[in-house]
């Protein structure tokens, strides 16, 4: 039993220190920087920001859409 | 192009189509799966459920005896639809927001048919009579490296797609993904540790328990389901979150608090009341990272409700957000002790656990499935009716058996604390609303059944392969498309 509280004690050690590193990491690597641009990166040109991506199937004014994208 | 956030220059440019081709065969095992053991996980709770209220149903095949069908119930909700749906999520958003491939995919699927293994065998044996007795962690511990071998494959396809990603920058739901990636493994390691491999015993065994049964749900289920909805909410709306600062600071006061909240499922127990108390600080604290993911989310859908009529991602996805703070709110107030004193060991805790579950981190993952299929397989959603069916069997299911707990929970707890009231007074008492109960399960595996149907035909090979699925709905709008392409030069 010595040996598995060792081992999850270890184990705790590691992610605590892991989580730490890892806020540090984060503040140094500038994750914290530029949040507006960061709130926009998961847009593309298939699917951009204004644009809904999402309908009932047979319910999507589809044309619309891609001529006004054009 | 992606907006103007940093790219790795040195990173293989991958559209976004091929990243959805990546993940068409992985993405889509660990979710079919999931709808599989939802179906047995429904199925093995209504039988529960029927027996609370009509104890002889069933009742001569001892496999179906309340002990062992119920924790069958729980296990395969948690491991065989709650562990595969979240698993499929984190690859596939993992991927789109590194905007790389899927990595080690045939290792991936071979994880998936081991993880299902491990569940149907630890299913099996708890029917069988082989239960640890150990509440969320009942299979047999023979069956248990089934379940953690294949997620060490997760792992190390979730750490290989965020280092070689093309964007810079790490989007919140990133944050989550990458944290339950580091947060499961350790709780499960921990806690068999701790429970059945019999590290400690007692009271420390059960303290031990709960941490993990409430952080199960808190640090694997509930980040997961968030990241989704952080995903989800803007995608389909167009539409950034309301406030990317405030998401950031949820991520991490979740991170710092809920890991505490664990023991005040043990209130009332013969355990230290510092411990307890840790637990009720921990489930107060809660409300930080719960107000600003509930702001974020709703913020974001001010002005964009009306979406919800066409969008039935996005129905799921709000459905989950909006009892993911109700849920939240709920289970931080159910922690004082002032509140247990009532309905602590009563239905309420049953209702408020399923209004979590079923409200909040199924819809999410409904959502998810709702939006990615199309893009995985080319193929459109077969029946706009059975999506609506789905999502109101969900909702109205999810309500009822929340409501109808929750109110008897509270009656129990004052009748259970009145020693005049006679006990089995209190039982006849309660009977009305299990069978309430049943029937809201009745309808949750109605709405179960017409997803199923759905995902069924959605996964069934097509001639036609859409290029941007769901805003083509039809096959004459694809020619349309085509003949548009053509007239374009494009």
């Amino acid at each position: 039993m010595f040996y598995v509280f060792v081992f999850i004690w270890a184990f705790a050690m590691l992610a605590g220190i892991t989580m730490v590193w890892l806020l540090a990491w984060a503040i140094r690597n500038g994750e914290f920087t530029n949040l507006r641009q960061g709130a926009r990166s998961i847009f593309d040109d298939l699917e951009p920001e204004g644009v809904v991506t999402d309908y009932f199937p047979g319910e999507a004014p589809l044309m619309k859409q891609l001529e006004r994208r054009r | 192009m992606i907006a103007e956030v940093g790219v790795n220059p040195e990173v293989e440019v991958v559209s976004r189509i091929e990243v959805d081709r990546s993940a068409e065969w992985v993405v889509t095992i660990y979710w079919a799966s999931s709808i599989i053991w939802l179906l047995i996980a429904s199925i093995a709770g209504l039988i529960s459920s029927i027996k609370l209220h009509s104890p002889d149903f069933l009742g001569s095949y001892e496999w179906l005896t309340f002990g062992r069908i119920r924790p069958v119930h729980w296990d395969t909700a948690i491991y065989g639809f709650g562990g595969t749906a979240a698993s499929g999520t984190l690859l596939w958003l993992q991927a789109r927001l590194c905007q790389t491939r899927i990595p080690f995919a045939p290792l991936l699927i071979a994880g998936g048919v081991i993880f299902n293994l491990g569940v149907l065998l630890g299913a099996i044996g708890v029917l069988s009579g082989h239960s640890t007795g150990v509440e969320a962690l009942e299979f047999p511990l023979w069956s248990m490296p089934l379940l953690v071998i294949p997620y060490v494959f997760i792992v190390i396809a979730n750490f290989k797609m965020y280092f070689t990603r093309r964007s810079t920058h790490t989007y919140v739901s990133q944050w989550y993904l990458m944290a339950v990636t580091i947060w499961f493994p350790i709780l499960i390691l921990a806690a068999e540790a701790c429970t059945n491999l019999g590290a400690v015993d007692g009271v420390a065994q059960a303290v031990a328990n709960w941490w993990y049964g409430h952080n199960v749900v808190g640090l694997f289920a509930t980040p997961t389901a968030v990241a989704a909805a952080y995903y989800l909410i803007p995608k389909v709306i167009g539409k950034p979150i309301h406030s990317y600062h405030l998401s950031l600071l949820g991520f991490w006061s979740n991170a710092i608090f809920y890991n505490w909240a664990g023991t005040h499922h043990l209130t009332g127990g013969p355990l230290p009341a510092w411990t307890i108390t840790v637990g009720v600080v921990g489930s107060m604290m809660m409300f930080i990272p719960v107000i600003t993911i509930g702001i974020n989310h709703h913020m974001t859908m001010v002005g964009s409700f009306h979406h919800l009529k066409t969008s039935p991602t996005l129905r799921f996805a709000v459905m989950g957000s909006m009892i993911y703070t109700l849920a939240s709110f709920q289970g931080s107030l159910e922690s004082l002790r002032s509140h247990q004193e009532i309905t602590h060991f009563t239905h309420y805790t049953i209702g408020h656990v399923h209004f979590g579950m079923y409200g909040f981190f199924a819809p999410l993952m409904f959502a998810m499935m709702y939006y990615a299929m199309p893009r995985l397989t080319g193929n459109e959603w077969s029946s706009a009716r059975l999506i609506r069916i789905h999502f109101w069997c969900t909702l109205l299911g999810t309500l009822l058996y929340a409501s109808a707990m929750c109110y008897a929970g509270i009656r129990q707890g004052f009748m259970m604390n009145d020693p005049t009231i006679p006990f089995l007074n209190i039982v006849s008492f309660t009977k009305p609303f299990l069978m309430l109960r049943t029937l809201a399960g009745l309808i949750l595996l109605s709405g179960t059944i017409a997803f199923t149907i759905n995902f069924w035909r959605i996964v069934q090979p097509h001639k036609l392969r859409f290029v941007t699925p769901t805003l083509l709905n039809t096959k004459r709008d694809y020619r349309i498309l085509v003949e548009k392409e053509k007239e374009l030069g494009t």
